[in-house]
């Protein structure tokens, strides 16, 4: 139930709800305090500033099934010249909300009695945490002081003209959002969340409509024309034709000074149009920044857009690489310690790239801040390609600082003149962007499937040859060489009379020797059947050789077609001791493997060889093996299938290096400071 | 690289299905040789052929 009194200078009628404190006469701007007898004066608020809000006084909705009315509007003013609403939402259960509406985004909190001390305003710091004790860790946005600058209606709590109130904004996970205001010892604790406007189904009310479409305007230092598409929210403007710098105060520009700026190269003209990423977008701002690494500058420049359903985004050129960077609640992301390398958020994991100092050098168009020439921001860069998350730590004006995080998206050059309908080519972009795509890994990624499917080819392979190659044995046979030679074993004889020290074998039982007549020792195999003409053969030659070496000539003939298969063996086997460390090379037996041949009837023919007049050993062993499984040749389909993706492994990590080659957290920054 | 895959993967491949399911050698000392047709057509005869004229194996 309200209670009405008169307005103290105007005698207009003023109306008090249960927790109102102050109220603006609508008539005399009075703002008039309730007492318990008569309001107070306790002075008149300016003007109130069009802030395009589409929110109206006594407009009602609901909210979590309660019904509200607001009932009053505070504006405050930023230190860096923005100025806010915080609308008061009466609920009807007699509980008073506070909507705070700030570049197109909506926060609504309810005082909370905290559980314990809260933190005192000074042991805060942007982007670091703050603890609420029983109401957790919270990020701080911002720590600053707002200035009060009008109001309308009911408002319910004790405000003064020209009062200004010290707050920090902490920002938590999913849109929590909570506001420390130290204007009151202890300090206020407001707790709610982000919320969609249209989550609070607010209809009716006083609200003027949002000026839509462009206010144009001229440049009151050289006339040109200026076209606002934000009048609403714009603080400053750039003028592109004599590059003042110019503020807005009321839908009235004003020059401020004259800006010493480089030439303007851009690529998208104010004002112009287009459909970024399925939204509609309008350039409306141009922003020449640079930082200084080693001495060496490195501009970018930002383009501003206005996209009437989500606010502003910025698209961001450097080197000819383009990307889309919107604002990040900073409770969405986890603080971020001075030096600290990586970060996890928004379910990924970023590795921090750089922290450089950005200096604003061009100013062309309209600003939704009080931007300067030589404005700087301390900036740190997390990337996890094609996005990064940057973080922006800006000092105010006698006190205070905010940090902004914000989220980029690498965009194809391409897709910014497909947006923008500009003309000719996109120039090609120079050197590896932080936050680029690999293009190598996305090729990697594509052949994977590919190095799936062959394994598994290869390994259905492998078993079917295992299956099917017993490696059947089709000849064994051990040879006497001294009964392969008889005159060897006469000669032998006389040179053990001499005192020749020779090697003299057992007498094995003596195979054919077709040759006996000559002294070259010729064996013969008897016929050897061959059933399977699809597998391949296997001789192993197997000698008893010790420094010393003993070779195998031979011949698989077929005794029906005449086909001779012809062959070599060597059995060697050498070590020692040299420098005193023992070494060995070569083995004592030894494989050759033969092509499948027709099915039929072969004859092996071997000739042994060795060097000097008697053969190094006595007697060799001489195996026919068919079907013998040979991993050399799943070894060399399984090197096909991998050499590509090593190939482009290496491009991946080759590309990897170029990049963080420009990063003060790289591999090469971190290889040099070991050197030290 | 896509082109230049299918041909390791082709090549890779051919030649473990040509060795495991054809018999196929590709490497090692040997080489295939044809008798004359005299020697082939005396049953036996290959055995003195190869001894006389000095058919060594894989040379």
């Amino acid at each position: 139930m309200s209670i009405l009194a008169s307005c103290p200078s105007c005698g207009a009628v003023l109306s008090f709800r249960p927790g109102t404190m102050v109220a603006v006469c609508t008539y005399c701007k009075a703002l008039a305090a309730r007492k318990d007898r008569d309001p107070e004066l306790i002075g008149r608020v300016a003007d109130l500033v069009e802030t395009g809000s589409s929110l109206g006084l006594g407009a009602s909705g609901t909210f979590a099934g309660r019904s509200f009315t607001l009932a009053g509007r505070v504006q405050l003013k930023h230190p860096l010249g923005g100025i806010w609403d915080e609308w008061y939402l009466a609920l009807d259960d007699g509980r008073w909300g506070w909507l705070a509406e700030a570049q197109g985004r909506f926060y609504l909190t309810f005082t909370q009695d905290p559980h314990g001390a809260l933190p005192a305003a000074d042991s805060l710091q942007a982007g670091g945490l703050a603890d609420l004790g029983p109401a957790g860790l919270w990020t701080v946005g911002e720590i600053s002081e707002a200035a009060f600058h009008s109001a309308e209606g009911e408002i319910p709590w004790a405000v003064e003209p020209g009062a200004t109130y010290r707050f920090a904004d902490l920002s938590g996970r999913n849109g929590a959002f909570a506001t420390l205001d130290y204007s009151e010892e202890p300090p206020l604790f407001f707790l709610g969340r982000e919320i969609p406007l249209a989550d609070l189904h607010i209809q009716g009310g006083t609200r003027k409509p949002a000026k839509v479409g462009v206010q144009n305007l001229n440049c009151p230092k050289c006339g040109g024309a200026l076209a606002l598409r934000a009048p609403d929210q714009t603080q400053r403007v750039g003028c592109p034709s004599c590059g003042s710098l110019l503020s807005t105060e009321n839908g009235k520009l004003a020059f401020l000074k004259s800006l010493k700026q480089p030439h303007r190269e851009v690529v998208i003209p104010l004002g112009t149009e287009g459909v970024l990423n399925g939204e509609k977008v309008i350039c409306i701002g141009q922003l020449r920044r640079s930082c200084t690494v080693d001495g060496i500058a490195y501009p970018w420049t930002e383009y501003l857009l206005l996209d009437a359903q989500h606010g502003f985004k910025w698209l961001v050129e450097s080197e000819g690489h383009w990307s889309l960077a919107v604002a990040l609640p900073p409770g969405e992301v986890p603080q971020a310690r001075d030096g600290q390398k990586n970060l996890s958020a928004l379910g990924a994991n970023w590795r921090r790239f750089q922290d450089v100092e950005a200096v604003v050098e061009g100013v062309w168009g309209e600003f939704y801040w009080t931007v300067e020439l030589g404005e700087r921001v301390q900036v740190a860069e997390f990337i996890a390609p094609p996005r990064s998350l940057t973080r922006e730590r800006q000092g105010h004006k006698g006190g205070g600082e905010e940090v902004n995080w914000s989220l980029s998206t690498y965009l194809d050059p391409e897709a910014v003149w497909t947006a923008f309908k500009l003309k000719d080519a996109p120039p090609a972009p120079r050197g590896i962007a932080s936050f680029q795509p690999n293009p190598h890994k996305v090729t990697l990624s594509k052949s994977a499937l590919w190095v799936v499917g062959a394994l598994g080819l290869l390994l259905a392979l492998v078993m079917v040859e295992s299956a099917t190659h017993r490696n059947e044995e089709l000849f064994k046979q051990r040879l006497d060489l001294y009964e392969l030679a008889p005159g060897l074993r006469k000669e032998a004889a006389e040179a053990v009379r001499k005192g020749i020290p020779v090697r003299r074998p057992n007498a094995p039982g003596s195979p054919v020797a077709p040759a006996a007549e000559t002294q070259e020792p010729v064996y013969f195999s008897g016929p050897i059947e061959i059933k399977n003409g699809r597998r391949n053969l296997a001789v192993t030659l197997s000698a008893p050789v010790n420094n010393s070496w003993i070779g195998l000539e031979g011949a698989l003939v077929s005794e029906t077609t005449g086909v001779a298969e012809l062959f070599l063996l060597e059995s060697s086997f050498y070590h020692g001791v040299d420098g005193g460390e023992s070494w060995a090379e070569g083995g004592q037996a030894s494989t050759v493997f033969l092509s499948a041949v027709p099915a039929g009837t072969y004859v092996l023919r071997l000739a042994p060889q060795w060097d000097g007049r008697f053969p190094p050993v006595g007697v060799i062993e001489v195996q026919l093996r068919q079907g013998v499984m040979r991993w050399l040749y799943p070894g060399l389909a399984l090197l096909a299938i991998l050499v590509v993706p090593l190939i482009l492994v290496i491009q991946v990590a080759a590309f990897e290096g170029r990049r963080w080659q420009e990063s003060m957290y790289g591999t090469a920054a971190t290889a040099s400071g070991g050197d030290d | 690289m896509r082109i230049l895959y299918l041909l390791f993967l082709g090549g890779g491949f051919s030649l473990m299905v040509a060795n495991g399911f054809f018999g196929r050698e590709f490497f090692g000392q040997r080489r295939r040789a044809d008798l004359p047709p005299s020697v082939r057509q005396t049953p036996g005869a290959y055995r003195t052929f190869l001894h006389n004229n000095g058919f060594h194996g894989g040379k």
